[in-house]
């Protein structure tokens, strides 16, 4: 039986089309591996990679950039894991950045995730270390849970005894859990409090009204000054005269002062009248004299209106004084 | 004289599963013979390529649709049977990656392996055997021919050739069938269903997996011919030759699947 020119076409187009899918599976999946990229290296050291594998995805903010090429154990406390990155996305990826291990969802795959840094540092270079961060791995926590149960444990026992001498009547609280006559009194107490507390918060109210008539009302003097700035105006002018005022009676006060002072001190008018006992006497004799002067005078005086030649000139300036007096 | 013939059937039977033993055994045997025979005959002068291309065309291009229907209700149905139980985890976004390494790592290469055991290894048995009954395999070593050159490498060349290309045809076709659920259940993009399950599939995979159906192929093919070239007792020796292939070449599948999964496991740490 011979093969036919379309069997042997149809042939051909199978086996191209196998060929072709099993080189698009094995290149889609060489793809992912990074194989068919420019790729760089960088390093972070681990104390534990909680299940991190070889081939595990490298995350950089979200975005899958490349894979874990090695994880190697460095000292016993210490395992160095080898990422192979993206060439393009190197650029954004600066030497403070850090890298975390984490789980892709609930029960996914480990992934290493590297988080930008908060400064301003320059972008990584080929085979450079960045920093790490080892976060809280399951075991941890459930070693912290135990301690906690632990100590729940504890306290479940102590409220447990607590509870018992409660109820048993012991103590502070048991005696208010169980005494009747006290829980009366209590509850007195808590009338009167209530009344007090009824009584305090109506004599707040009437503060509260007095406040705020205080603060309303410009008719009161407190009022007035609180609220009328005119008024306070005035009263801060009043003080400033009232201190301009005492400031200039000191001053007054001061040179009276001294006149005094000269007084006393100098050898003046005054301080001769007040001392010298001599010109008293004679001051004396001599206002006796003008005394005598005056009587003498005043009668000269008399008999100078009684006279003809010049008693006219009286009568004349006392109808003067008449008419002036109406 | 009761004991004695309970000793006598027990002694029987002991005899007639040394018989079925030997036969085996000697199955066994001839089957490596065989093996080692095709694998003399390949290498040598003359080479049957028109006959490879006619053997190449029937096993590969005639099975296409039994594969293709068959790979594309297995990952219809995949992922329908999966999607539920997916959903009360909340998982369902996983359906991609798990459908396509089951179906790329195992179901694939052996649903398709089964399928051409069923329909090349019993059409290669039944064929040959019928050539065997009617002499026509006498016939041509007598008119100088080497029927096992012409009839045998050439069967077992092509089905070895042929079987990786259907099962990649195959898982590609069963993740079409899937990526339909996907699409109709779950409104799932194209695109990001291929992402999903190319995200999850690596080298560790698809390459040993391709391996194995080259051996799967080989197994099927020389199962095929050796029971019909071999075939006795006329015309119902055909129908057991038929038979016989595809029930021992579909264990030997297994046999292998069974092997090349350990294989795997050393090499790529699954």
């Amino acid at each position: 039986m011979k093969t036919t020119n379309s069997q042997k076409v149809r042939l051909g187009l199978f086996v191209i089309i196998g060929t072709i899918l099993f080189i698009a599976a094995v290149y889609l999946i060489g793809q992912r591996q990074d194989m068919f990229k420019k790729t760089f290296t960088i390093n972070a050291f681990f104390q534990n990679v909680n299940g991190l594998q070889k081939g595990n995805n490298v995350r950089y903010s979200g975005i899958d950039i490349g894979t874990v090429k090695e994880i190697s154990m460095i000292n016993d406390s210490t395992i160095k894991i080898d990422m192979t990155i993206d060439e393009k996305i190197v650029s954004h990826i600066k030497k403070d950045a850090i890298a975390t291990i984490g789980s892709d969802g609930l029960v996914g795959n480990m992934i290493v995730n590297i988080v930008p840094g908060k400064g301003e540092a320059a972008v990584i270079t080929n085979g450079d270390t960045i920093a790490s961060y080892n976060k809280i791995g399951a075991d941890d926590i459930l070693s912290t849970l135990s301690v906690s149960s632990e100590n729940a444990a504890i306290l479940t026992a102590d409220l447990l005894k607590i509870t018992n001498a409660m109820t048993e009547g012991k103590g502070t609280l048991g005696i208010l859990l169980n005494d009747t006559i006290m829980a009366q009194e209590l509850k007195e107490s808590i009338t009167n409090l209530k009344t007090a507390s009824r009584g305090a918060s109506h004599a707040i109210d009437e503060l509260n009204v007095i406040i705020t008539n205080l603060k309303t009302n410009d008719d009161t003097v407190l009022g007035m000054l609180i609220n009328d700035s005119i008024s306070g105006m005035k009263l801060k002018n009043i003080v400033l005269n009232l201190e301009a005022s005492s400031t200039e009676i000191e001053q007054v006060l001061g040179s009276i002062n001294a006149v005094v002072d000269d007084f006393s001190s100098s050898q003046g008018a005054y301080n001769y009248i007040v001392k010298d006992t001599s010109l008293v006497n004679s001051l004396k004799s001599t206002l006796k004299n003008v005394n005598e002067g005056t009587e003498k005078f005043n009668q000269n005086m008399e008999a100078l209106k009684h006279n003809i030649l010049t008693r006219g000139y009286f009568k004349k300036l006392e109808r003067q004084e008449k008419k002036e007096g109406k | 004289m009761y004991l004695s013939n309970g000793l006598i059937k027990g002694m029987l039977g002991l005899y007639n599963i040394k018989v079925q033993l030997n036969a085996f055994l000697k199955e066994i045997g001839e089957l490596t013979y065989f093996t080692v025979r095709f694998f003399r005959e390949v290498f040598k002068r003359p080479f049957e390529f028109k006959e490879l291309l006619r053997q190449c065309y029937n096993m590969g291009n005639r099975s296409l649709f039994l594969v293709g229907i068959t790979g594309f209700i297995i990952g219809l149905v995949l992922t329908l049977q999966t999607r539920p139980t997916l959903l009360e985890f909340g998982a369902v976004s996983w359906m991609p990656s798990m459908v396509g390494i089951s179906i790329v790592r195992e179901i694939g290469p052996i649903i398709t392996a089964l399928v051409c055991a069923g329909r090349i290894g019993s059409g290669i048995g039944a064929e040959l055997g019928s050539m065997r009954v009617t002499e026509q395999i006498e016939a041509m070593e007598v008119s100088g021919t080497n029927p096992f050159k012409y009839l045998v490498v050439t069967r077992v060349l092509a089905v070895t050739l042929m079987l990786p290309l259907l099962v990649i045809v195959g898982d590609a076709i069963a993740l079409l069938g899937s990526y339909l659920v996907e699409n109709v259940k779950g409104n799932v993009s194209f695109m990001l269903y291929l992402n999903q399950v190319f995200n999850a599939l690596e080298f560790g995979d698809i390459i040993p997996a391709t391996i194995k159906t080259f051996f799967f192929g080989l197994a099927i093919g020389l199962v095929g011919c050796f029971k019909g070239y071999y075939c006795k007792n006329g015309t119902a020796g055909v129908g057991i030759a038929a038979n016989s292939a595809v029930v021992f070449s579909s264990l030997l599948l297994f046999i292998i699947d069974f092997i090349a999964v350990f294989v795997t496991d050393i090499f790529y740490d699954l």
